[in-house]
């Protein structure tokens, strides 16, 4: 498809790229942008690695159109604890927990992991296990399991809503 | 060669009249990357018209472009349209039903899209547009031409809206699925039915399943065992018995034998129509 300008918001900046809209927001974003944190999987749909915010609600960036984000907002995993934080040397509560709870082996699903898990806490900032199971049902995990990831994910809302 | 995001009807109609035939309409667009497609793409995701839910002279109107998140959120489509509440949770992942919408789910003709069996089930309308402003009412199921096929060129014409009669009182739905997985699986099979009772005698009754031809597809034999009857131990055993009599389902190395898809349709038939049952109850 013939190149156009894109223009969106990418981690909280005003970003435009000349590019052919019919790519996958993931390959944008990791071929354009070099965020590499935002991995490939299956590339279908199914895995969840891919996952990123678009308009604040979790997507699978490998199925998304680069036209499609036209004038929109996304957010990828390194977006989602603002510059001072990183600049600080600080990570964000869920990427704390995930570290203390040992809810990473391999990582690759973890940044997925911790996407679904951001949009789920802006839109219930304490939930349920089984809450909690719902959100990250798209997303798969195919070395640990999904206890700890659980619990890292109950921590970070605790720590979120000041509870600890 | 483009991607254009359309932000009126006008605007999309004209964008695929120039494009003569090269264009197509996409809106979740969760299903475009698995397939070949159009260099030239029509992005009608925020269409007002394909937007929202809302009534209409006694009619559910939902749009096209609704997406299963925002159905199975719908405090009306839970209340009184429960089997499509219910569908839409089970479609892919929390981040597919975030985009993919309701008319993909009919339009894609995948034989076993959960939304589409609830739609069925629920006597749903599709309203449609050609390029002339020229619209059409069509029942779902008559939309299907093929296995993932359906009647509609997103070429040449828009499905708008959605129509189904929300619940009243004596009346209920529900939708089931059996899939290997709670979570990211295509069902083995899924069922909806919807009832309609009148001193607890079902005066109506409908119960589709999938995937078994094209459309999901109703057990007319199993329907007519139901109407007029007060439904016993016996007669929901008769049931089992008849959804898997009379169904036409195939089996395939991958997913499961015939003859299990049989049983399974069998058992999700009474399942489904129980639930329904109470619900009707309930509204009463």
């Amino acid at each position: 498809m013939q190149e156009q300008v894109i223009n969106f918001d990418l981690n909280d900046e005003p970003v435009s790229i000349y590019a052919d809209p019919s790519l996958s927001l993931l390959k944008i974003l990791r071929d354009r942008f070099n965020l590499l944190g935002t991995k490939e999987g299956c590339g279908r749909g199914d895995c969840g690695v891919c996952t990123v915010l678009l308009d604040g609600k979790a997507v699978n960036s490998c199925l998304i159109p680069a036209g499609k984000v036209q004038g929109r907002n996304v957010l990828t995993i390194e977006g989602i604890n603002g510059k001072n934080q990183v600049k600080a040397g600080l990570m964000h509560p869920l990427q704390q927990a995930f570290v203390e709870k040992g809810a990473v082996q391999c990582g690759f699903c973890t940044p997925g992991m911790i996407m679904s898990a951001w949009a789920l806490l802006q839109k219930n900032p304490a939930p349920s296990t089984e809450e909690i199971r719902e959100a990250i049902s798209g997303n798969l995990c195919r070395c640990s399991g999904y206890k700890q990831i659980e619990e890292a994910i109950l921590q970070a809302a605790k720590v979120m809503t000041g509870q600890l | 060669m483009s991607y254009i995001i359309a932000s009126t009807l006008e605007q999309a109609i004209n964008n695929l009249k120039t494009s003569d035939g090269r264009a197509q309409v996409i809106a979740g667009a969760t299903d475009l990357f698995l397939e070949e497609f159009p260099l030239e793409l029509v992005d009608i995701s925020s269409v007002p018209e394909i937007l929202g839910i809302s009534r209409s002279k006694g009619f559910l109107s939902i749009g096209a472009g609704v997406t299963h998140a925002e159905t199975a959120a719908s405090s009306v489509i839970c209340s009184e349209a429960e089997a499509l509440s219910e569908a839409s949770l089970q479609v892919g992942s929390p981040q597919v039903r975030n985009m993919g919408t309701l008319g993909g789910n009919v339009i894609s003709a995948a034989p076993a899209a959960d939304a589409a069996v609830a739609l069925v089930a629920l006597v749903a309308k599709a309203s449609l547009i050609d390029l002339d402003g020229s619209s059409r009412e069509v029942f779902i199921e008559d939309l299907y031409t093929d296995y993932n096929r359906s009647s509609v060129d997103s070429k040449f014409e828009i499905l708008l809206r959605f129509l189904i009669k929300p619940a009243q009182k004596g009346e209920g739905s529900a939708f089931l699925r059996f899939a290997p997985r709670a979570a990211l699986a295509l069902p083995l099979v899924n069922a909806a039915a919807r009832v309609r009772l009148a001193n607890d005698i079902i005066q109506e009754v409908r119960v589709v399943v999938a995937p078994s031809k094209p459309a999901p597809t109703r057990l007319l034999e199993t329907e007519k065992l139901l109407h007029g009857a007060k439904p016993d131990l016996l007669t929901w055993q008769k049931i089992e018995y008849t959804a898997s009599s009379e169904v036409e389902v195939r089996g395939s190395m991958l997913r499961c034998s015939e003859e299990y898809r049989r049983h399974l349709v069998g058992v999700l038939a009474r399942r489904v129509l129980q639930r329904a049952l109470v619900r009707a109850r309930k509204v009463t």
